[in-house]
């Protein structure tokens, strides 16, 4: 059975493409842990959900006018996600909706005209891919995409860890500690705009926030520090590539990001039951229990 | 005086809570800021902590303004499920202090651990949040207080979850702040508290307030006047505020 299964491993790592999309989901998984991980903690979730989709349209049009090149990319989502995120700030200010539901209206408009631009420009690159990657679509660009990517966002959270934790948890004690306290989300932001972007080939628009996301709320449930998490968080991250990876290489057919995003999607469901801080420890009544208000004051336990 | 402001208005862009507001802060006062829901007591308490610009009018700080200003904001703001332990929270008071990168230094350290200590939180000082209840976490949060080692310390209904017992903890600690020179503003909603530990009140309601010692603002008929009290909640506060000047008086109940 083993020399089965080493033989298979072997045979997959033999083909060049295979090899290059490990390397890229490895280093992928270093970058988008942390953010994903502060996405969760910021209750940013949806919003990084509906920025994901939102900058559709940017990287369709730039990959309509300039092929797949990094720059285009980069510059087509980047442009597309600032684009939503002002006009969704612009809408709840001068009008009644809230933030959620003009975000939501433009996500909405911004994904589906993304769509109709590509079909209609009769793009080479076929739909699914697009939408749910293709662990073919990994190049040297794309590899130096996701390293820049990785070695700028671990770069920025060296320091911004520190003012990401305070705002994070206590946002108006934070205004008063900082000279000036949106840059820090801004910059946040922006980290999640150019993960989303890394993980784009490998990933599709649809599913580069499932992995950003899903590792993150599973390891919420298996340690109660920032650090814990992250590196908890990381490991998920990594083995959803990998194994979904290995799924997407054994049924040609499957899409790379759907396989990697299911398998983190199982990985978050076993952590809801059988972690430290998921359901069992709750019904043992152990530290998994939901924190609720309650007045006790004392220090008895 | 630390800080006066004369003809201040807060509030919200085309949003005024509060029109024409005077009052001062003397270290080692405690001033209470009472008045009915959405009166604009966050509101000043941001305006003042800078987060909030006024409506109109300014703050006058009488030296530069402090550098750091002791916050504590109100437990509903507060995410509970974050992942961070109860040292940490309070290590959080030194953050600005030791910059994006510098680590909690040993004179650091030395504040923090004594800063649980006084407000009884050191034996659970490595549990996460999520396990405390309301009375510890605020414990904690007035942990981070102390470690902020501010001149002007504002707290926005710190006694808001917690028990009798600890909500008399806790002023015991805001009156020894007091006594080390401290300016303190207490936003509180019981007046009992009111007239056992503030020197001081600013009672907002009805678009204005009134600013002045507890014993010139804190009567039955300003309490009415600024819409905090009905007229039977009024005549109730001024039997229990009589028995409570005997008592401190030395004489029996009245």
């Amino acid at each position: 059975m083993f020399d089965s299964l080493f033989g298979w491993i072997e045979e997959m790592w033999s083909f060049a493409f295979m090899r290059r999309a490990f390397v890229a989901t490895t280093v992928l998984s270093v970058s988008v842990a942390p953010v994903g991980a502060f996405l969760v903690l910021r209750r940013l979730s949806l919003a990084g959900e509906a920025m994901a989709h939102a900058i559709t349209p940017g990287i369709v049009i730039a990959f309509v006018g300039y092929g797949l090149s990094v720059v285009s990319l980069l510059v087509g989502g980047l442009a597309a996600g600032v684009l939503v995120a002002v006009l969704t700030s612009l809408v709840s200010r001068v009008t009644i909706l809230r933030t959620d539901a003009s975000l939501a209206s433009l996500y909405l408009i911004a994904l589906a005209l993304g769509i109709f631009i590509l079909s209609a420009a009769g793009s080479a690159v076929p739909l699914k891919s697009f939408l749910f990657g293709s662990i073919l679509g990994i190049d040297d660009e794309t590899m130096i995409l996701i390293g820049g990517v990785a070695t700028f966002t671990l770069i920025s959270f060296a320091l911004l860890i520190r003012p990401l934790i305070v705002s994070t948890l206590d946002p108006t004690f934070f205004e008063a500690q900082s000279r000036n306290p949106v840059l820090v989300e801004q910059l946040f932001m922006l980290l999640v705009v150019l993960n989303l972007l890394a993980a784009f080939k490998t990933l599709g628009t649809l599913m580069a926030v499932g992995l950003m996301i899903l590792p993150a709320t599973a390891a919420r449930y298996w340690s109660s520090t920032i650090t814990g998490q992250l590196f908890v968080g990381f490991l998920f991250a990594l083995a959803s590539c990998w194994i979904g990876l290995a799924v997407s290489f054994l049924a040609p057919e499957t899409p790379s990001g759907p396989s990697i995003v299911l398998v983190a999607g199982v990985i978050f469901l076993l952590s809801v039951v059988f972690s430290p801080l998921g359901l069992r420890a709750r019904g043992r009544g152990g530290s998994g229990a939901v924190p609720t208000t309650t007045t006790e004051g004392g220090l008895k336990e | 005086m630390v800080l006066s402001c004369a003809g201040l208005s807060l509030g919200y862009p085309g949003h005024v809570v509060a029109r024409d507001l005077s009052f001062s802060l003397h270290p080692g006062e405690v001033t209470a800021v009472i008045g009915h829901n959405g009166s604009g007591k966050t509101t000043l308490i941001k305006t003042v902590l800078g987060v909030n610009a006024p409506a109109a009018g300014s703050l006058y700080w009488t030296d530069p303004r402090p550098r750091e200003i002791g916050y504590l904001a109100q437990l509903t703001e507060f995410d509970r499920r974050f992942p961070i332990r109860v040292r940490e929270l309070a290590a959080m008071g030194a953050w600005r202090g030791l910059g994006f990168w510098g680590g909690v230094d040993e004179a650091a350290r030395v504040r923090i651990t004594a800063a649980l200590k006084a407000t009884g939180v050191e034996a659970i000082a490595e549990k996460p949040l999520h396990q405390l209840s309301g009375g510890q976490l605020q414990r904690a949060l007035f942990a981070r207080v102390i470690v902020q080692n501010a001149p002007v310390v504002l707290l926005d209904e710190p006694f808001a979850a917690v028990d009798q017992t600890t909500e008399a903890q806790l002023l015991e600690l805001i009156s020894q702040w007091a006594a080390e020179g401290r300016a303190v503003i207490l936003v509180v909603h019981d007046l009992s508290s009111v007239l056992e530990s503030c020197s001081h009140a600013l009672l907002l309601g009805d678009g204005s307030g009134l600013f002045g010692t507890v014993e010139e603002v804190v009567t039955p008929e300003n309490l009415v006047q600024y819409g905090y009290y009905s007229a039977s909640q009024a005549a109730w506060f001024e039997r229990a505020s009589a028995r409570h000047s005997a008592k401190a008086k030395g004489g029996v109940d009245v």
